[in-house]
């Protein structure tokens, strides 16, 4: 009797593991069954390499977007890191039981706001300040690196915070009776033992940022240019795919495609980077 | 003693929340002051004649209101190329494109002349207002068609939907909704006493507003027939019209060849100007239609050159 239960249970777990993994295979499958024909096409170094993308004048270089999404990222992880790194600590070593009932449903509910609120937000908010600050059109790489900065946050509080918390307090004490502050403890012992658990928090967050489409189509500009400042407009990855891919027919959905095997590649690297980092701190 | 530190601390912090507060407030001031100014200047040069950098607001490439934009005012090269200059802010729809040309001075965009409101201010071309009966009497030239697209077999139902359309009265509503009618056809007559069924249609977002109100007119009609509206872009209504998977699809654009190819064809329902639409403080009500050109070339890039 026990054992037909446990093979049904085993079959039924087994079979809703198994979706999920068919389910990234089957994308997989697709992505690069559609994509690479069109690569090939096109030609791996112009498409990689090229700088012009013009749909209609069969010209379809993604070099402006790749370097736009990397730049959007960076400039998130430059604002994302230093606050959420704080916040971390804070929460895990410095605020009163008090605080953190206050802030933890705070962050929480950060990641739960759609994303296409902080879109609407940074339209019609951060773009007229960026506008009103900068005398520029506002539409630009620092309105979605600091959107982006944002939304990256609760990821990487909470993976960080979680590492922290994870460190033996035999470290803290050990430090403590070293004759080390309650400051110098934290930042000197425990920050540097969590490293590989923020690392993956910010890699979480790079993959956040990297795969982020609705807010940052409604603020980064959308021009297919390389930028030469953070207050020029950008163009990346994923929205150069969302922009287009309504339109668009033939070889230009197939470029599209292709684009988002670019992307696919990317966010692969990211996860494995990911697990690597996993791996290590759970040594 | 230990206490007393506490008290201490707390006062210091407090102080420095309070001096924070005092920055961000004496900011605030500082910004609106700033907007205050602005105002007056933009104001002033009602009077001397605009100026500043123009920023340019397009829509993304293949969308069915910039193709349409691009090839009716010449912004395309001799091989219909499309030339819209790269520095372009590209929006992708029409409500971001709206939002935008409203709260920034220096926009220029387009939009469906059926979307027009007072948010923004629909400039002059070549001395006609957008509007309408401009479209219609074919002196404000800048309009394109709004097709529905049929596979190779039209159900009975679908046909009758699709003669509701073409008739006086199918196009008195696509004039009620701001768009122009195209045909002259007579009142509407059922093909049969006892229409019952469903017509989906599916396609364009452009289309999609009048095509939900020729659906209710007609639902209201015919009370048996259920018309469900989809709305996709023309690609996936093109698409699912080749595919069967509807009966009608949408498009705000001509077919391209490698759809014609496939059987389908298209029947134009209605004509929608496209408006080109700046701020409203923006001193500029008139344009030409080659001053348009240039300024999305990226040839003329300050509006003190307009004036």
């Amino acid at each position: 009797m026990k054992s037909i239960k446990e093979t049904i249970a085993k079959v039924l777990f087994t079979a809703a593991a198994g979706i999920s993994i068919l389910a990234v295979a089957l994308i997989c499958i697709f992505l690069f069954a559609s994509g690479l024909p069109a690569i090939g096409e096109i030609g791996v170094l112009d498409f990689l390499g090229g700088t012009t993308w013009r749909p209609a004048a069969d010209q379809y270089g993604i070099l402006p977007m790749i370097i736009g999404s990397v730049y959007a990222t960076i400039g998130a992880l430059i604002i994302g890191i230093p606050i959420g790194l704080f916040a971390a600590v804070y929460l895990s070593r410095f605020a009163s039981p008090r605080v953190k009932r206050i802030l933890t449903p705070g962050v929480e509910l950060l990641a739960g706001i759609p994303s296409v609120i902080y879109g609407f937000f940074g339209l019609v908010v951060l773009v007229p300040l960026i506008r009103e600050v900068f005398n520029v059109q506002g539409m630009s790489l620092l309105a979605a690196s600091i959107i982006l900065g944002i939304m990256i946050l609760p990821t990487i509080i909470t993976v960080a915070r979680n590492a922290i918390d994870a460190v033996p307090d035999s470290y803290y004490e050990g430090a403590l009776a070293l004759g080390a502050d309650h400051e110098r403890s934290v930042f000197r012992v425990l920050v540097p033992a969590a490293t590989s658990g923020i690392m993956a928090g910010v890699v979480l967050g790079v993959g956040r940022a990297i795969g982020e489409t609705m807010a940052v189509v409604m603020i980064a500009g959308n021009q297919a240019v390389i930028p030469d400042s953070i207050l020029d407009g950008v163009r990346t990855l994923t929205t150069n795919i969302v922009l287009e891919m309504g339109y668009a027919a033939d070889l230009h959905r197939e470029a599209l495609i292709a684009t988002a095997v670019v992307l696919f590649v990317f966010v692969l690297i990211i996860n494995i980077v990911f697990a690597v980092l996993n791996g290590r701190s759970k040594r | 003693m230990i206490k007393a530190k506490k008290t201490k601390l707390l006062a210091l912090a407090l102080a420095a929340v309070c001096a924070f507060g005092m920055f961000a407030l004496a900011g605030c001031s500082g910004g609106s002051s700033d907007s205050g100014s602005a105002d007056s200047s933009s104001s002033e040069s009602t009077t001397e004649g605009p100026s500043g950098a123009i920023s340019v607001i397009s829509r993304e490439d293949g969308s069915g209101t910039r193709g349409a934009f691009t090839e009716l005012f010449g912004v395309v090269d001799d091989n219909d190329v499309d030339l819209t200059t790269t520095s372009a802010v590209i929006t992708n729809s029409t409500a971001v494109m709206m939002t935008t040309v409203a709260g920034d001075p220096n926009a220029i965009g387009y939009i469906s002349l059926g979307s027009m409101d007072d948010s923004v201010k629909g400039v002059e071309i070549d001395g006609v207002a957008p509007s309408a009966e401009g479209v219609k009497d074919g002196s404000y030239k800048v309009s394109r068609p709004f097709n529905v697209v049929t596979g190779a077999e039209v159900s009975d139902l679908a046909q009758d939907f699709l003669n509701y359309i073409m008739s006086s009265d199918g196009q008195a509503i696509i004039e009620e909704e701001g768009y122009v009618s195209v045909s002259e056809n007579g009142a509407y007559e059922p093909s049969s006493d006892s229409l019952s069924g469903t017509v989906s249609v599916a396609g364009s977002s452009s289309v999609t507003p009048v095509m939900e109100a020729l659906a209710d007119a007609y639902m209201a009609v015919n009370p048996d027939v259920t018309i469900e509206v989809n709305q996709s872009d023309s690609s996936t209504g093109v698409q699912n019209a080749i595919e069967g998977v509807c009966d009608l699809g949408m498009a705000s654009r001509e077919l391209k060849d490698s759809e014609t190819s496939q059987g389908v064809s298209a029947t134009v329902i209605a004509q929608d100007g496209i408006a080109i639409i700046v701020n409203n403080d923006n001193p500029i009500s008139a344009l030409t239609s080659d001053q348009v050109k240039e300024i999305f070339l990226g040839n003329v890039t300050d509006w003190s050159e307009l004036a």
